[in-house]
């Protein structure tokens, strides 16, 4: 796979002006911030409860803005001209996943600033976070490649979102309803087990599972975005 | 010289519905062949094949001596431009800043940016948003993205359809300057006059065959009746054929100062397209 920066670079320039101009889709930044503030405001502070507007935060603004601009691209058949130029599968979708990345990370970065979460180890959990980032995006990758509009796309990233986001809260329900344990077993809820994990003696394998699961989520679901990409190339 | 596109026996069906039939045709470089047909007769469908956006569903297709598919790779992609109906581009971007990402994908100097813009005569235009363009303008926004990498091969659909006459000339000349320099041109069109005026061979095609191929001078000499129309003093017109018998006739008519006018009964593109096909071109 041939891989080049400067067309990656060219994408992710071309994202940026993009989406600084897009209000419709840019102002999503800001709704995890607000709720990070408001959690703030009310005094919560257990982990379970910070890790709601993080996973909105991952939900919200990596999964269903990246969501949005693949669909847009799709829509307005630019993404067909770029697989038509010589930028490569590789080229297009890490170009294109660049953006996204960084915003993601700067934004979860304030929600955890807002919160007042102060994690015992920061090292381990940004590693954690950035693998759910890199999660986050194939999801919204993936369901936007499916649709073929924008207003398809934000039908499909729905509950697609509300699954994956809420996988905590489901958890906290399966006392009630043993069938939602599965549950357990979604990045978001594998991302609080870890982050719980870290505020106390934990072992090797309290935090290698977690991260293994995210990984094995992550490249799943990127294996299928390459799929359904080559696909796409084609009518 | 060398065969830049070779079409054998190309077929393509959507949903049984049969698009495409038996389509073959080959391209010599350095041409400028002109595909015409009315709508719906498969010319889109038929870039798309060249340019691996679809399958065929048989038939054999070859660019540059390799078969269709291998123009998904990055390399073979410079080889190429190709100016669509369905312009893609990034509508909140200038004319300047969608032609500058391409100028990186393709990986070019800077200067091809303005070299591209001169082409399209839209160099003076290149700040304003693409949103804010006319179909006109956007035409040839595509067209500069489509010639700023220098390819050896230009696929155009119907590109002078949203064009004004001075713009239109003005592509045109654009056109035959590449194709001067050793562009081979594939152009789709319905417009028979543009087919005439730029094409060195042009194919009909229709419901999803082709029905003629060759240069407009040729098709004229096959489908032309070689007759012609005399005007007399009189008010008179008489159509006479070119041969011994009616040279005698017009002789004798010039003789005696009787002619206004002679005309040629030369068909036109579209009286062949109509003989052939029993139907109009748009
Ligand atoms: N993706 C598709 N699915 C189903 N049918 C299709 C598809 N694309 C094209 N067709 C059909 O194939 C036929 C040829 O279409 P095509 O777009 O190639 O025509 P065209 O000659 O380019 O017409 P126009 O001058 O209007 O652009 C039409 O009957 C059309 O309905
Ligand atoms: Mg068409």
């Amino acid at each position: 796979m041939n891989i080049s920066m400067t067309r990656i670079q060219a994408i992710f320039m071309k994202d940026y002006k993009e989406f600084s101009r897009n209000y419709a889709v840019s102002t999503m930044v800001l709704l995890p911030l607000i709720l990070a503030f408001v959690y703030n405001k009310s005094g919560v502070n257990s982990i379970n409860s910070y890790f709601l507007p993080i996973n909105s935060a991952f939900a919200v603004v990596t999964a269903y803005v990246q969501c949005c601009l693949i669909a847009e691209e799709k829509e307005k058949n630019t993404l067909r001209s770029l697989m038509l130029s010589p930028a490569s599968l590789a080229d297009i979708l890490i170009g294109k996943s660049l953006f996204v990345f960084i915003i993601s990370l700067f934004v979860v970065a304030l929600t955890i600033f807002l919160l007042g979460y102060n994690p015992a180890n920061i090292g381990i959990l940004t590693i954690a976070l950035v693998l759910s980032t890199v999660f986050y995006i194939a999801l919204g990758t993936l369901c936007g490649l499916f649709a073929k509009t924008i207003m398809e796309a934000s039908i499909i990233v729905l509950p697609v979102m509300f699954i994956f986001s809420f996988g905590p809260l489901a958890l906290s329900l399966s006392a009630a309803y043993p069938i939602l344990e599965v549950a357990e077993w979604l990045p978001s809820s594998q991302l609080v087990i870890l982050a719980e994990a870290l505020e106390s003696n934990f072992a090797t394998m309290d935090v290698l599972i977690p991260m293994a699961t995210i990984v094995i989520w992550s490249l799943l679901t990127w294996v299928l975005t390459g799929f359904i990409y080559k696909k796409r190339m084609v009518d | 010289m060398g065969t830049v596109i070779d079409v054998q026996h190309l077929k393509k069906t959507f949903n049984k519905e049969v698009a495409l039939q038996d389509v073959s045709f080959s391209i010599q470089k350095g041409e400028i062949f002109g595909f015409l047909g009315p709508s719906g007769s498969g010319k889109t469908t038929t870039i798309k094949i060249l340019t691996a956006q679809t399958e065929s569903s048989a038939g054999n297709v070859f660019l540059f001596g390799r078969p269709a598919n291998a123009m998904k790779q990055s390399h073979n992609r410079k080889r190429f431009g190709i100016l669509t109906d369905n312009s893609g581009l990034y509508t909140r971007l200038s004319i300047e800043e969608n032609l500058l990402l391409y100028s990186n994908l393709y990986q070019l100097p800077r200067s091809a940016v303005k070299e591209a813009l001169d082409f399209v005569n839209l160099y003076s235009e290149r700040k304003k948003k693409i949103s804010q363009l006319s179909k006109g303008m956007i035409q040839r926004v595509t067209l500069a993205r489509a010639i700023m990498h220098k390819p050896e091969l230009l696929f155009l659909d119907e590109p002078t359809s949203a064009l004004d006459p001075v713009n239109t000339q003005h592509i045109y000349n654009g056109l035959r300057k590449l194709n001067a320099m050793g562009t081979t041109i594939f152009l789709t069109t319905h417009d028979m006059g543009e087919a005439e005026i730029l094409c060195d061979r042009v194919a009909f095609l229709h419901q999803g065959k082709i029905r003629a191929i060759g240069s407009p001078k040729q098709l004229k000499k096959e489908f032309g009746d070689d007759s012609i129309t005399v005007e007399l003093q009189n008010g008179e017109r008489t159509t006479i054929q070119n041969g011994a018998q009616d040279a005698q006739k017009l002789y004798s008519w010039m003789k005696s100062e009787e002619v206004v006018r002679i005309y040629t009964n030369e068909p036109t593109l579209g009286d062949i397209f109509m003989q052939i096909t029993g139907s109009d071109l748009v």
